[in-house]
């Protein structure tokens, strides 16, 4: 019996092999196509690519009354007219998604020089982590796996990836709120993010009649929960960092992170300094792991004031066109050692 | 744990791996922990609702067998009492709070409901109601009771059909687990077979058929006819799908274990009548209810008057078995209306059914089909208006148009579970397939394989009869 068994399973591997590729033929491209659209646009482009920018919502969203409603990306791409830019761009994406939007890569003949990879300091917080966005995230990089592509298929329809429900995503968050002590070199009230938040949604803004300011008190209680984190290598985003990092230095492509500007004047007068004391903890611990010879960090952290964000109610990374333009001069102005002889003074 | 996951292809090899491995007098301990791991990957603390259940009616049973005439009946109703009160409490507690808040602001009493956030344990009316034939067997004296406690949570819990059925009897399912099984080649490959084909069923069927059907259900009134048509239609063979399908797996991963457990579907599309159709659809369930309902109030020992009572309140029952809404007991209503007047009807003209698809049987077969599927209507809507506003958009919204949604892929699978069902008619899907020649045979599995592995639906939906 054991023979016909193996017999069996040697037919069945066969045939297998033969689906997949009469799969290859017919259904995959479309499938690529609807589900991992940005990978397949990679795969595409890998070979005439000289630099990548790899995005979220930061670099097209624009503002209602922005006179030119042009990509941080493609306007970084004014400075260098010679170089093929191409922009990859999906929202509420990270570390994590740019780790496989990069390893999808191997395998070309040609690599891009470089890749500007957006850095987002609310990326490590808990509430994107574990956002309900993470499974269509998840969802889109199983057909990109290096396994057979009816396999992937296959994982996809059966759903094997972490495909979290919303419920389970919030538990995780809340729980990280709760549970994860913040450490300051200062003594301070409030041990977790969930204490600094209740005491704010509590006792919060008021008025100068005295009545109870709701709208401010909810920004700052945003700004709480999105930036009041100790970064360390416990981080998965900082894994997932390090990974691309890796992967970079070994395929000889230059890594530029943009660290994205954050609104720290609000962060300051909703919440007060100890918050502002965090981001600027968790940017220079970014700065140093990250700058190395193969990886600059373009740090941005400060360099739009808060006037130039669009959402003045709620914590994004969404600028002005002024922001916009001030941040793709500091991406082209790091670019610039690398590409010198293709530097062009564009504004 | 889902059939149609990544998880459940690694747990049954290995469950069937050691199962043959282990020396016969262990296996019961395999199947108890792999049952309770199993049903533990949904919600583990409900596991205890189970072990409770198991203990309640392995000592009603002993104690009965023990007893006689009033303390027999005393367990007897012990049992059953305690499995509906468990059945009734996480099942149907909202319903009851629901509808004593409206009857008595209807009376004008003030009635303020008691709001609990209970989970309905999945699988729960399965479990209890194979768990309440077994103390009804051993009250009847048709069963011994089981003193093995481990045998008799395994007939409760055993994992290819805890969840969602077969409903089994002990005198079938407990023997099966307590005959010896040694690893048997045809098994294997017939189960492996049942596994292929109910997954493709599941997951190509159904779940290709789920967005289109969910989304016209949520807004029907912002679809045309045709498409709420095309979406009362294909519900009919979603839920055909869904459930024949687990059903199939279900009935491939027990055989692959040496144990035999009974068809709940026969092709219930291709039934000439409302009565024939549930002597294919969801037939362990059916058998229950006439067992343990319908034969009790009188069978047809009765005049025509109380029978076609009976025929009502048996499958209003049932439809309350279902779910706890009134939506529920109105598509067991209709059954039962259209059961009690196709008998009339027969009785009345003579009328008998002949065998063989002539041109009058395949009328009544489309007959039979377009009255479920009209009727799935109040079994798929979440209530009353949502049921109302389905019919009302069919009325209304008198269009050819179809192009807001697609649909096809899931018609094209349709069809070819109508020609896999004409297929196999009064046989069975295995069976059939082993009297092929084997180069036919091995291109049907290339096809299912195929459909399966690069067709399948790319959102995954939970086994409809799981929230029973």
């Amino acid at each position: 019996m054991l023979g016909k068994v193996v017999l069996k399973i040697i037919a069945f591997a066969c045939v297998l092999s033969g689906l997949n590729v009469l799969y290859n033929v017919t259904f995959f491209e479309k499938d690529f196509r609807t589900i991992s659209p940005h990978i397949l646009k990679l795969q595409q482009t890998c070979e005439n690519t000289d630099v990548y920018y790899f995005g979220e919502s930061s670099n097209t969203t624009f503002r209602g009354d922005d006179s030119v409603k042009t990509s941080i990306s493609d306007l970084t791409a004014l400075f260098y007219p010679g170089l093929r830019f191409v922009n990859v761009n999906k929202e509420a994406t990270h570390a994590g998604i740019y780790r496989f939007w990069l390893r999808s890569l191997q395998g070309h003949d040609t690599l891009p020089k470089a890749v500007v990879i957006t850095l987002n300091l609310r990326s490590f917080d808990a509430a994107w982590r574990h956002s309900k966005l993470e499974t269509p995230l998840q969802e889109s990089l199983v057909m990109g796996s290096p396994l057979p592509n009816l396999v992937n298929r296959f994982l996809l329809s059966l759903q094997a990836f972490d495909n979290k429900t919303e419920k389970q995503r919030e538990e995780e968050m809340l729980n990280e709120w709760k549970t994860t002590l913040l450490k300051f070199p200062f003594g301070f009230k409030y041990k977790t993010v969930r204490e600094w938040d209740d005491a704010m949604a509590n006792g919060g803004h008021k008025k100068p009649d005295g009545s109870w300011d709701n709208e401010k008190s909810v920004l700052a209680c945003h700004y709480i929960k999105g930036y009041a984190f100790n970064l360390d290598t416990n981080n998965r985003r900082v894994r997932d960092f390090d990974d691309i990092s890796k992967w970079c230095e070994a395929h000889h492509v230059k890594l530029y992170l943009n660290l994205m500007a954050e609104n720290l004047q609000y962060a300051d007068s909703l919440v007060g300094k100890e918050l502002v004391f965090l981001m600027r903890q968790n940017r220079d611990f970014l700065v140093k792991r990250y700058t190395t010879k193969n990886c600059v960090v373009i740090d941005n952290l400060e360099a739009v004031p808060g006037h130039d964000f669009i959402d003045q109610n709620w914590t994004t990374e969404h600028y002005g066109f002024r922001g916009r333009m001030t941040i793709a001069a500091k991406v082209a102005e790091a670019l610039k050692k690398q590409f010198i002889n293709e530097y062009k003074k564009a504004y | 744990m889902l059939f149609n996951s990544l998880q459940f292809l690694f747990f049954l090899p290995l469950v069937l791996a050691a199962y043959y491995a282990l020396p016969f007098r262990y296996r019961w301990i395999l199947i108890f922990f792999a049952s309770c791991f199993f049903y533990m990957a949904f919600v583990p603390r409900y596991i205890l609702i189970l072990f409770v259940i198991i203990l309640i009616d392995y000592v009603s049973g002993l104690a009965m067998e023990r007893t006689a005439d009033r303390p027999k009946k005393m367990w007897l109703l012990f049992s059953l009492s305690s499995n509906i009160l468990l059945l009734c409490f996480f099942k149907y507690f909202g319903f009851i709070n629901h509808n004593a808040e409206l009857i008595s602001s209807w009376m004008g009493f003030q009635f303020k409901p008691l709001h609990l956030d209970i989970i309905l344990p999945i699988g729960l009316s399965f479990h209890t109601f194979q768990s309440m034939s077994y103390t009804i067997e051993v009250y009847r004296g048709r069963q011994k009771a089981e003193r093995h406690l481990g045998y008799f949570a395994n007939y409760v819990l055993f994992f290819p059909q805890m969840v969602a059925g077969p409903i089994e009897r002990y005198e079938t399912l407990g023997n099966e687990l307590r005959s010896k099984k040694k690893i048997n080649y045809l098994n294997l490959s017939n189960g492996f077979k049942l596994v292929l084909f109910g997954l493709m069923v599941k997951m190509c069927i159904a779940d290709n058929a789920a967005p289109f059907v969910n989304q016209v259900y949520e807004k029907p009134l912002e679809f045309s006819s045709m498409e709420v048509l095309a979406a009362v239609f294909l519900f009919s063979f979603q839920i055909y799908a869904d459930f024949f399908g687990y059903s199939t797996i279900a009935l491939g991963c027990a055989l692959m274990l040496g144990i035999r457990i009974m068809d709940n579907f026969k092709t219930p599309y291709l039934s000439r009548s409302i009565t024939e159709f549930w002597t294919r659809w969801h037939i362990s369930l059916s058998t229950w209810f006439r067992d343990y309902l319908y034969i009790p109030l009188g069978g047809n020992k009765v005049k025509l008057p109380r029978w076609s009572l009976n025929i009502m309140i048996v499958f209003m029952v049932s439809g309350l078995w279902h779910g706890a809404n009134w939506t529920f007991v109105i598509w067991g209503a209709l059954h039962g209306l259209l059961r009690v007047l196709e008998h009339w009807f027969n009785k009345l003209t003579g009328f008998k059914m002949k065998e063989g698809w002539g041109l009058l049987n395949v009328f009544l077969a489309l007959k039979t089909f377009v009255l479920t599927s009209l009727i799935w209507v109040f079994f798929r809507a979440t209530n009353f208006k949502n049921a109302a506003d389905i019919f009302r958009a069919i009325k209304n919204n008198w269009s050819y148009q179809t192009a807001s949604i697609s649909f096809y892929p899931a018609f094209f699978f349709v069809l070819l579970l109508i020609a896999f069902d004409l297929w196999h008619y009064n046989s069975r899907f295995e069976l059939r397939l082993n009297r092929l020649a084997w180069p036919l045979r091995w291109s049907i599995y290339s096809v299912l394989l195929f459909c399966l592995m690069a067709l399948a639906g790319t959102q995954k939906f939970t086994f409809i009869y799981f929230q029973f």
